[in-house]
């Protein structure tokens, strides 16, 4: 009886330890891929911007970044504005966006008519290849974008 | 309030009142995106990035940036700006952790 007892709970104790690491294996797979603390998809990102407004494509943004970067951790982009920058017709904002970055905001410019001419430029990381895009808001409440792809061979996202 | 390197540039150098010149920020800042892990430790290094900047020429605010951490580490910001009088240009930057530094530089034009 004693013997028979043993090995049943060594049986037990068998299955258990074979079904332990399979479950535990299963939960990593599962667990969601690390959160940035501000993370944002691109969709939600324009939403929260234009309140649902239509986004135009338009010649006028002009969006200069490189097609191929060799180092995603530093990516030089440009936008440019045809705009008169005058007190009734002027860009009110622009929106950098990486489109596939766990935060896909980058940077907001809000700029005055003091500027006077419509351009920004700065350095930003990209996580892999993508689309950056940029959305221009006008005085008036229009909303204009440019969108371009970027390769990316080594990726600046940790 | 720690002090922050950052350079102000204008371009081109001599300019005269009423032209559009253009302005070269650029800030030496880590810029942490709060999911890199330290290769010894495995620990998550904590986000620690510049969320706003703020020009301001002569006491008006010309421009100001929202900020999230997808800016590249030491980065650059370049805008144009009016000339409108002998006057100063301040920037200031406040970061994640409620750092906050100022830089500024006088503007003279001439002609």
């Amino acid at each position: 009886m004693q013997r028979r007892e043993f090995f049943k709970k060594l049986g037990v104790a068998a299955a258990a330890g074979a079904v332990l690491p399979s479950l535990a294996l299963s939960n990593e797979a599962a667990a969601p891929k690390p959160k940035g603390p501000n993370e944002l998809s691109y969709k939600d990102a324009v939403n929260a911007i234009t309140g649902g407004k239509k986004v135009v494509n338009s010649p006028l943004v002009h969006l200069k970044a490189p097609e191929i970067a060799e180092n995603g951790a530093v990516v030089p982009v440009t936008v440019e504005v045809d705009s008169p920058m005058t007190e009734n017709d002027y860009v009110k904002a622009i929106h950098i966006f990486a489109t596939k970055n766990n935060n896909t905001r980058c940077i907001d410019v809000h700029l005055t008519p003091a500027n006077g001419k419509a351009m920004f430029a700065t350095r930003i990381k990209l996580g892999g290849t993508q689309e950056v895009a940029a959305l221009v808001e006008l005085s008036n409440g229009t909303f204009l974008v440019a969108t371009q792809s970027v390769k990316v061979t080594i990726g600046g996202c940790g | 309030m720690s002090k922050r390197k950052a350079i102000i540039k204008i371009k081109p150098n001599k300019y005269a009142n009423g032209e559009v010149v253009k302005v070269n920020l650029m800030v030496m800042h880590p810029m942490e995106t709060g999911m890199r892990k330290d290769k010894e430790t495995k620990a998550t290094i904590p986000a620690h990035y510049i969320n706003n900047v703020k020009f301001v020429y002569n006491g008006k605010v010309i421009t100001t940036m929202n900020v999230w951490e997808s800016l590249s580490t030491n980065p650059v910001f370049t805008t144009y700006m009016k000339i409108d009088g002998e006057g100063e240009l301040s920037v200031t930057f406040t970061d994640n952790t409620g750092e906050v530094n100022e830089k500024s530089i006088k503007i003279t034009p001439k002609g």
